[in-house]
């Protein structure tokens, strides 16, 4: 079974980036993207994905709102925070947020793959 | 022949994205990527493509000033300018550089594939949210005027604007003269210029000037909104 990964941010252009980077990894699935927070929730909700990649910063309903959300609704679905942001205090709130995993976007070429991969196995991925 | 384009970006995701979009069009190919302005100038040289996507918030060398810099080197290149903000000034600067194209980020994924058609075939592209009146605001002013310079601005050099990026990211005038290759104490006389020229006295303003005027973007986290920065 393919691992499968919902993606969600608000840049059509890095929607198209995860796709690709995530995209080398032969069993893995993109089974649909989000453009939102809400969007996210309501496609976790209804696709009950292994993981979701989540941006923070999202119109409608930010990142960490989405997380607090999709724990609640999809226990099973983990989360794997790809943001911009990289200050302590963010990396914080995500995981107080229950994520999973927390990859800085600057980072994503080395760490994408390494961090949906621990976080598809319920192991925690970033800085506390 | 298929068209070479560069796409310099300075988030690896966007580069990534923009690529996927550039390649899936037939008789298109990507011959190089940079990660800052500096590094776009240099591929350029080495590489030519035909047609090169920057980034504005870049660092060490932001897309405007990297434009300039094409544009000297190569006077046909074309470029589009890719940038978060559709701000009058910004954009005002991205045509006086020499851009031929103007895409917001947010609308790339819709527009950068007619935009790159656009100026294949020699013609201007603008994102349709770039507004009419920014646009003709500023073509009005230069028929005025018979310049395209920012009346707000004071006239720096390209050398100086360069210098003025480095600084406002924290570089030191030692750095700054390894960077761009000079000495010390030229660095030293550009940032004197500089801060003669915009009337400051102290790095903490000349911070504020480059944040103001666009040659660096500050990004802040938005910790309940939903207002998204850049990708």
């Amino acid at each position: 079974m393919p691992l499968r990964i919902l993606v969600a941010d608000d840049h059509p252009v890095v929607r198209h980036g995860l796709r690709t980077l995530l995209g080398r990894h032969d069993d893995w699935e993109i089974v649909d993207e989000a453009q939102d927070g809400v969007e996210a929730v309501e496609k976790a909700d209804r696709l009950r994905p292994d993981v979701v990649v989540l941006d923070l910063s999202m119109p409608r309903m930010n990142g960490l709102e989405a997380c607090r959300l999709i724990r609640k609704n999809v226990p099973e679905s983990e989360i794997l925070i790809v943001t911009q942001h990289n200050s302590p205090q963010m990396v914080r709130e995500a995981f107080n947020a229950d994520a999973r995993g927390y990859v800085v976007k600057s980072e994503v070429g080395r760490d994408l793959v390494a961090a949906v991969d621990a976080v598809s196995q319920h192991r925690s991925f970033g800085r506390l | 022949m298929k068209l070479r384009i560069l796409i310099a970006d300075d988030h690896e995701l966007v580069r990534r994205g923009l690529a996927a979009l550039l390649q899936s069009h037939e008789g298109w190919e990507i011959c190089a990527e940079a990660k800052d302005g500096r590094e776009a100038v240099d591929k350029a040289r080495q590489h030519k493509p035909d047609v090169v996507i920057l980034d504005v918030g870049m660092p060490n060398l932001n897309g405007l000033a990297a434009t300039r810099q094409l544009m000297q080197q190569e006077p046909e290149l074309k470029v589009i300018v890719l940038t978060i903000t559709d701000s009058d000034q910004v954009i005002r600067e991205a045509l006086d550089a020499g851009a031929r194209g103007f895409v917001l980020k947010s609308d790339a994924a819709r527009d950068l594939v007619t935009a790159v058609e656009a100026v294949q075939r020699n013609r201007m592209f603008f994102t349709p949210r770039v507004n009419d009146m920014v646009l003709a605001g500023f073509l009005d002013r230069r028929e005025n005027t018979g310049t395209t310079e920012s009346p707000k601005l004071p006239k720096l050099t390209p050398r100086e604007r360069e210098v003025i990026q480095l600084l406002a990211e924290g570089k030191s005038s030692k750095e700054v003269a390894s960077l761009l290759n000079l000495s010390t104490k030229t660095a030293e006389t550009h940032r004197s210029n500089i801060m003669r020229k915009l009337g400051i006295h102290s790095i903490r303003d000349l911070v504020v000037y480059a944040v103001k005027n666009d040659i660096i973007q500050v990004q802040v986290p938005s910790r309940t909104t939903a207002e998204g920065p850049a990708a």
